[in-house]
């Protein structure tokens, strides 16, 4: 369904953010891609939904391949078209509309009557933005604002979502609610997600299938299973190894990763 | 008292004009945060296609045929000079603009001349009263279609799909791109529809009193309306143009005699006053922050 080969992306023609990246999204299928502040993984969203010309980059080198179609010149509004929808970091939504004509800007190229039936699936899966929908946007609190951007990526009914840290600032209890809801979206009806996320416990359990970045690069890949099973993993992202944060050991194997 | 009510009537009638070329360079600051200095000459493109159409038209259809060529040209703009700016400082952009009005100006008076133009045919000289109030026709035009169009404004950003889609390219062009909202060409409708809303005041001047280069003037009132109703609020822009235009009208009444001038510096002296208690003007929306 998605195919990245060798990506390298550039910032203002100079800062390599993206340094041959290759990874694969079968449909129906959960991707979690785990890294560190800069470790190039919202570079990597930003190129997928072809918005890194937004941000002042480009793509310098690889391939992105969606449907079968390479996309990796294509605009963002072709790779919408073409079925991948994502949610940026930082909960992107229009806080001076209400959260109804958030909902009917995203799914503005549906006939009225999709459209509402459509609203009502998103306030199905987000019951609190329905008590809401009659408020601005930036009146909601972090975890709504999450929900209606969710929502309003569903509107569209994606083949691929693509949706970059979602649990960024919420309260845990919160984060675990979302991610419920995640699974349960992802399991009916059927669409590929790529998950980018630094909080690896909560998107580790929704992935079939884990990639670690770390400067740009792809530095492990592989089922949960033997991401869970890898040490170094289990270490730097879900904090149960044995070293120290300045272990020898564990900047001997961070050196060996970059 | 009645010449109290007369001013008033007046002044709202020109009000409702400055509030048309308002809300239009309002629109584009928002959705492009680019200041237009070039909005007085969207007027005088529509006084002068008014004008040329008027010749082989009957004038209504000459002032609704001046509409599409303003947006046309307030599409070209935003092409050939504003897109190509994007990302550049706010100084380079401004200079944009202020170099586009100029040109604009000499290739209007290349064309056109530089006398003042009268039409053959004018708008019906249409004289309401209502007791002793009288509703003179430039008045009662410049009412019956700026309001309107200003009121139709608010409603189809308020209530239709398309009004839904420039207010969220207004607040986010990419996270508009992101939900596969075509920012880029809402972002040149909107500066076409800024320069026919412009043109809809240069082609009501031209059928009312004729056209010339000093039409561009007018197109100074907007920078005292938009701060006044606060940079970024369409409404804010309706409501500031009738109350420059109502402060206009009472000043030149009232005050002329004794201060000449006065009625042209009321306006600024409003701005300032407003601009010390209230930054963001009086309808200016200040940004929404959770904390």
């Amino acid at each position: 369904m998605l195919k990245v080969e060798n990506l390298k992306a550039l910032y203002r023609g100079v800062i390599l953010a993206l340094d041959g990246v290759s990874l694969e999204l079968a449909r129906g299928e959960a991707v979690a891609v785990l890294g560190p502040n800069g470790a190039g993984k919202s570079t990597l969203v930003r190129a997928l939904a072809g918005l890194l010309g937004s941000y002042e980059g480009r793509v310098s080198d690889g391939r992105i391949e969606l449907g079968g179609r390479d996309v990796t010149a294509a605009g963002a509004l072709a790779v919408h078209r073409q079925g991948l929808t994502a949610v940026l970091e930082g909960r992107p939504i229009f806080r001076y509309l209400t959260v109804r004509e958030n909902l009917r800007a995203a799914g503005h190229r549906l006939p009225a009557g999709e459209l509402a039936a459509r609203m009502d699936e998103v306030f199905h899966w987000f019951p609190r933005l329905a008590e809401r929908s009659h408020e601005q946007g930036g009146y909601l609190s972090g975890g709504e604002q999450q929900m209606l951007v969710l929502g309003m990526a569903l509107i569209t009914d994606p083949q691929v979502l693509v949706v970059d840290e979602p649990s960024l600032g919420l309260a845990p209890l919160l984060v675990e609610e979302l991610f419920a809801v995640l699974a349960r979206m992802h399991r009916e009806k059927g669409m590929a997600l790529l998950l980018v996320e630094q909080n690896a416990r909560a998107a580790m359990k929704l992935a079939h299938r884990v990639y670690v970045l770390e400067h740009g690069r792809v530095v492990f890949e592989g089922e949960r299973e033997a991401a869970e099973r890898d040490a170094d993993v289990m270490e730097f992202y879900l904090g149960t190894g044995a070293g120290g944060f300045l272990g020898a050991k564990r900047y001997r194997r961070r050196k060996r990763w970059i | 008292m009645t010449f109290f009510w007369q001013l008033l009537l007046t002044g709202v009638a020109t009000g409702a004009l400055y509030a048309l070329m308002s809300m239009g360079f309002v629109l584009v600051y928002r959705a492009t945060s680019v200041v237009n200095f070039a909005i007085g000459e969207f007027l005088l493109v529509g006084g002068y296609v008014t004008f040329t159409l008027a010749h082989f038209l009957p004038l209504p259809l000459a002032m609704l045929g001046a509409l599409p060529v303003a947006f046309l040209v307030g599409v070209g703009v935003e092409r050939a000079f504003v897109r190509p700016l994007i990302g550049r400082s706010v100084v380079a952009v401004i200079m944009a603009t202020i170099g586009l009005a100029l040109t604009l100006d000499g290739a209007a008076q290349l064309v056109w001349g530089p006398d003042q133009k009268y039409l053959s045919g004018s708008l019906p000289p249409v004289l309401l009263t209502f007791g002793e109030l009288i509703l003179p026709p430039r008045a009662f035009w410049s009412l019956a279609i700026s309001l309107p169009v200003a009121l139709g404004l608010i409603y189809f950003l308020q209530k239709s799909r398309w009004g839904v889609l420039v207010r969220a390219v207004s607040e986010s062009e990419v996270a508009a791109l992101a939900m596969g909202i075509p920012a880029p060409r809402i972002v040149t409708a909107v500066w076409g529809l800024s320069a026919a809303l412009a043109a809809v005041g240069g082609a009501l001047l031209a059928g009312l009193s004729g056209v010339g280069p000093h039409l561009v003037q007018l197109g100074l009132m907007v920078f005292p309306v938009t701060i006044l109703g606060g940079l970024e609020s369409v409404g804010g822009a309706l409501a500031a143009g009738l109350i420059v235009g109502v402060a206009e009208a009472l000043s030149k009444g009232y005050l002329e005699a004794y201060l000449p001038g006065i009625s042209e510096t009321v306006p600024f002296i409003i701005v300032l006053i407003v601009v010390l208690v209230r930054p963001y003007g009086l309808f200016g929306r200040r940004d929404i922050e959770r904390v």
